[in-house]
């Protein structure tokens, strides 16, 4: 298996038997909500969907995977989303296969998507490797595999001598600690699950890591094992454990 | 004919029943020009008979009208206290002269504007803000067919600001209901009355009527040191000497801190504008009365608030504008033809220089001029929603012609264009074909701009450690700077962010930070280059023969220029700046003023920044800035990239270095909302609103926000003929031990240059995990040593303790 990281996403390509484009909520139609909450600005659909298709372009993969959270309003549709997503998911699919992993903010995506595309919300394995959005708990067959998540946006803040703080969206890579969460995971498969958080696609959204890891709000990131939760950014550099993040933070 | 004799006989009884029995100088020479309907700008001293001056003619036009049927005449001032005080002196001549008077601002209750829109008084004192609501109600409108006369009280500190900008328009949009009305301002003493005729009138004829302040003014600096007792002593010393006097200071702390250490006199009261409407108008009242004999105020109490005689008033620290200091000396001796007498208390070096400066100019009525904000875009956007709300639907060509009568929009076709669409895009307007029609936003919009002032909503920082709020931060600030895990200054602490939510910012105290960081308080009066550029001079002469100031003063001078020498430290001057090393970076000393400096200081902040790869912090005040570096950069490094600048790339490279700084992202904020991108009440905290702002990139907002900082907040252009004398050798460049000039003032602004990438942050976090680990040294020539250690204890060159040998080798843990 190879990965490649695609910072002009951020975007994942996963190489084993295919070549898979990996990107994970992209969510489309989210200016209708941030005017909901008093910011107003123009679509920006168009430009997301371009920056998709250049990276689509630029890794010549077999299938597209959507992560989950490719659309923005719950618990309904908005007039935006209406008018945009067939468009989208018609210029996805009419330049590759697509496989769609819904996530919470996915409520109505039957409307735009084929059935054969939708895959169930609490995951599934492909070439051996597991996907799901991440909002529910996972599949049980899931465990013991490497699980590629969304949903949770991470993005890393980092600081340089001088003392400025810079942020960027990243990956955490984290193994699962047993009895930890409410998962019940075969205690077998405990050590051979790796979870791998992917960044948001959408430009907009980001939640920062030591938040993520510290006040874990989902299924998955709360029976990580966050000491051995490490942080890889878009372009792939590692960057180290999230532990010794921690310790700089006066140093 | 005598100018009295020209009035109607019923002004002139009520002239002669006020005690009036001569009439000032600018009286006279304004009311014929008012009475013949000449646009005016009358410029005269605080107490002058400005007001009655204007007035007198005034109500002689408004007598023979009819009455009722809408407003005649429109009294603009630019404060709701400045309102109050207005009606209550007309009061009393509209009544005698049977005319009706109202007052409409923000206080005004619903039921008196109802009465006002149902009968409008034939005089109406009001806001620049509450102006422009008279154009959103129908009734309102027709009100204002009616209007002959608009007088703006206060016109110089309107005329350089967006809200006058807004104002101008709104004259304009007047003009489109009244026809050409008579235009009448009043000013205190400005260096270019000329723009301020422009501002009023557009480019309409508009006559300009000045009294002479300069010979009114008795000015003498007195120094006090920098000791807060003493200072206090002096200052008592003068309150018991004098009658009334003003004490003016330049920041609420200060007003607070000497009223604290006057109380026990009790007769003092303290005036700023974090005190309640009620206590202010306390103080004034009881002042008037004579029951107090000492006001400390700050700026609040510059305009022409009436409280009664002032004997004397006394400048705390350097009132940094020679403006300021005439404005705030002209509030003493409120007899006409009096001497203003005003004492400025030096506090230090740069101070004292300072101080003297000033009121040499002031002497010399060398006034800085009122810049006036040309082609502001956020202006225009806030206007064409006014104007869409007003009509409904107009054709862009009929907004057009009324911004173009103003001399601050001529030929603004291309910009209202850029305005329109970029107010498209939040969805403020529609375009159809070549009309600009309202929406239902527009409304609700204008509700919640109808002021250019960024009435900023304040957000609480609660430390979490100590679990209670120590301060807050503008608004716009936080929306786009402020993210978890950086570090800010306030209140001279250093704090983390840890969670912006609930409309509030947790932090914990930071420890440590190696640079000095953004800090928020409050925007401080800049010294022009005019001024600092002087204060060199000084330096450089070491003469204060020109100047008037008292042996305390002489003394100290020439006892520090003596320590400089003593320490054989380069005095920095008008043509000569020095560099110094100093623990926390480089000091800079030019004496360029604030807005010169900050501009200068930025451009080597972006390109050290660029060169090294690293963060560049900024501090800086009128004389010097620091450079806050990695202990690897010298003064020489500035000192060679100083010397290779090019001032023709300056500018380009300012815009660079604004882009990604807190000062730009907070301007930003503040125009995207008057675009209507950003509500007042906007819910910031569900997304990345600092992403969000990239994509202003390239539009009209963008463009405002340069244009703003550029004009407003730095001087490109003073910095660049500053480079050039530095490259043809006319300013010397020399490099300094730390001296006594370099380590004085007090740095009052503060920013961060980041660099380009983020690939310094990356590689500093890497390191420091790559010294946190593990490390086996192993001896490959005995092969006898083996030692477990992290990289950063390991030594530059180690060697094996048991053979000597250097053929060690560095092994991770699983190599074992």
């Amino acid at each position: 298996m190879k990965l490649e990281f695609i910072r002009s996403g951020p975007a994942l390509v996963i190489e084993n038997e295919e070549r898979l484009l990996v990107v994970s909520d992209l969510h489309f139609g989210i200016e209708a909500d941030l005017a909901a909450h008093g910011l107003h600005f123009a679509s920006r659909s168009t430009e997301r969907l371009e920056r998709l298709m250049r990276v689509i372009d630029l890794t010549d993969p077999d299938r597209l995977i959507l992560l989950g959270d490719i659309k923005h309003s719950i618990p309904s549709l908005t007039r935006q989303e209406y008018h945009e997503l067939p468009g989208v998911m018609e210029t996805l699919r009419s330049r590759l296969p697509l496989l769609i992993f819904p996530g919470n903010h996915d409520i109505g995506i039957e409307r735009f998507a084929k059935k054969t595309e939708i895959c169930p919300r609490d995951g599934a394995l492909i070439n051996g490797i597991a996907f799901l959005h991440g909002h529910m708990n996972p599949a049980p067959d899931l465990f013991g595999n490497l699980i590629v998540v969304g949903h949770h946006h991470p993005l890393l803040a980092l600081r340089d001598e001088v003392g400025c703080a810079l942020q960027e969206p990243a990956y955490i890579r984290a193994g699962l600690m047993a009895g930890k969460g409410d998962l019940s995971v075969p205690a077998a498969k405990v050590a051979q699950t790796r979870l791998l958080f992917m960044p948001a696609f959408n430009e907009l959204a980001g939640y920062d890591i030591s938040r993520i890891v510290n006040d874990p709000f989902s299924p998955l990131s709360r029976c990580m094992d966050s000491k051995s939760a490490e942080i890889i950014l878009a372009d792939g550099t590692y960057i180290g454990p999230f532990s010794s993040l921690v310790q700089d933070e006066d140093g | 004919m005598k100018t009295v004799e020209r009035l109607d006989p019923r002004v002139r009884s009520c002239i002669r029943k006020r005690g009036f029995t001569s009439l000032s100088d600018a009286q006279k020479q304004a009311i014929p020009l008012i009475l013949d309907g000449n646009n005016i700008v009358l410029i005269a001293p605080t107490g002058t008979g400005k007001t009655e001056s204007a007035m007198f003619p005034v109500f002689n036009g408004l007598i023979p009208l009819p009455g009722g049927g809408g407003f005649k005449a429109i009294y603009i001032t630019p404060l709701r206290s400045l309102n109050r005080d207005i009606l209550s002196r007309m009061q009393w001549w509209c009544g005698e002269l049977g005319l009706t008077v109202g007052v409409r601002h923000g206080d005004t209750p619903m039921a008196e504007r109802r009465k006002q829109a149902l009968s409008p008084p034939d005089l109406l004192i009001t806001t620049p803000e509450t102006f422009q609501a008279l154009f959103m109600g129908k009734r309102l409108r027709q009100h204002l067919a009616h209007v002959r006369y608009v007088i703006i009280d206060e016109i110089h500190e309107l005329a350089g600001s967006k809200r006058g900008a807004q104002l101008a328009v709104g004259l304009e949009r007047l003009h489109v209901y009244a026809g050409e009305f008579q235009r009448i301002g009043l000013s205190a003493t400005v260096g270019n009355p000329g723009e301020i005729a422009g501002f009023l009138c557009g480019v309409r004829p508009c006559s300009v009527v000045q009294v002479p302040v300069a010979k009114q003014l008795d000015l003498s600096v007195q120094f006090v040191g920098d000791d807060f007792r003493h200072q206090v002593e002096v200052l008592k010393k003068y309150l018991k000497r004098e009658g009334s006097t003003l004490v003016f200071v330049n920041t609420r702390v200060t007003a607070e801190a000497l009223g604290h250490a006057l109380f026990g006199h009790g007769d003092v009261e303290v005036h700023h504008g974090s005190l309640s409407k009620e206590v202010r108008i306390d103080a004034e009242e009881r002042f008037k009365k004579g029951e107090i004999r000492t006001l400390i105020c700050t700026s609040s109490m510059e305009l022409g608030i009436d409280i009664g005689r002032v004997d004397h008033v006394i400048q705390f620290g350097s009132p940094r504008e020679v403006a300021r200091l005439v404005q705030r000396v002209g509030r003493a001796g409120h007899q006409l033809n009096t001497i203003s007498r005003g004492t400025i208390l030096a506090t230090g070096f740069d101070d004292l220089l300072e101080s003297l400066v000033i009121a040499r100019k002031a002497g010399a009525n060398e006034i800085e001029p009122v810049v006036l904000p040309r082609y502001a875009a956020d202006v225009l956007a806030n206007q064409v929603a006014a104007i869409a709300v007003e009509y409904g639907e107009i054709e862009c060509s009929g907004i057009r012609e009324i911004c173009e009568r103003t001399i601050l929009f001529p030929d603004c076709d291309e910009l209202l264009e850029k305005v329109c669409r970029q107010m498209e895009d939040h969805h403020l307007i529609r375009i159809d074909g070549s009309r600009i029609v309202t929406t239902a936003r527009a409304r609700r919009y204008l509700a919640g701009n109808l002021s250019m002032i960024h009435d900023e909503r304040k957000v609480p920082i609660f430390d979490i450690v100590s679990r209670r709020t120590v301060g807050t931060l503008d608004e716009s600030f936080v929306v786009g700077w402020v993210h978890t895990g950086v570090v800010f200054i306030t209140k001279g602490q250093l704090w983390r962010v840890l969670e912006i939510a609930d409309g509030k910012l947790t932090v914990e105290p930071a420890k440590k930070a190696i640079g000095e960081l953004p800090s928020w308080e409050g925007e401080q009066i800049p010294v022009p280059h005019s001024v600092a550029q002087e204060a060199g001079g000084i330096r450089r002469t070491r003469s204060l023969a020109k100047y008037r100031t008292e042996p305390d003063g002489i003394a100290f001078a020439s006892a520090f220029f003596r320590e400089m020498d003593k320490n054989r430290s380069l005095v920095p001057t008008d043509d000569l700046i020095t560099l110094e090393n100093t623990d926390d970076g480089v000091v800079c000393n030019v004496c360029a003023g604030h807005k010169a400096n900050e501009a200068l200081g930025r451009v080597l902040s972006i390109l050290l920044s660029a060169r090294y790869g690293t963060t560049v912090g900024l501090e800086l005040d009128a004389y010097r800035m620091l450079l806050r570096l990695p202990s690897s950069i010298r003064a020489a490094d500035v000192r060679d990239l100083l010397l290779s600048l090019d001032p023709a790339t300056m500018p380009g490279v300012l815009r660079l270095a604004l882009k990604r700084t807190a000062l730009f992202k907070w301007k930003l904020v503040q125009i995207a909302k008057k675009f209507g991108a950003i509500d007042p009440d906007a819910d910031y905290e569900k997304i990345s609103i600092q992403r969000l702002l990239d994509f202003f990139d390239n539009t009209v907002v963008q463009q405002e926000a340069y244009r703003e900082l550029l004009s407003e907040y730095m001087d490109i252009d003073t910095a660049a003929a500053i480079v050039t004398l530095v490259r043809n050798g006319k300013i010397q460049v020399a490099l300094g031990p730390h001296s006594l000039i370099g380590a004085g003032g007090l740095l009052s602004s503060r920013d961060q240059i980041p660099p380009p990438t983020m690939d310094s942050a990356v590689l500093a976090t890497l390191k420091r995990r790559l010294s946190q680990d593990d490390v086996i040294l192993a001896c490959m020539n005995c092969r006898d040593w083996k030692s477990r250690t992290i990289v950063s204890r390991v030594e530059e060159h180690p060697r094996c303790p048991k053979c000597g040998a250097r053929l060690v080798a560095a092994l991770k843990p699983y190599e074992e």
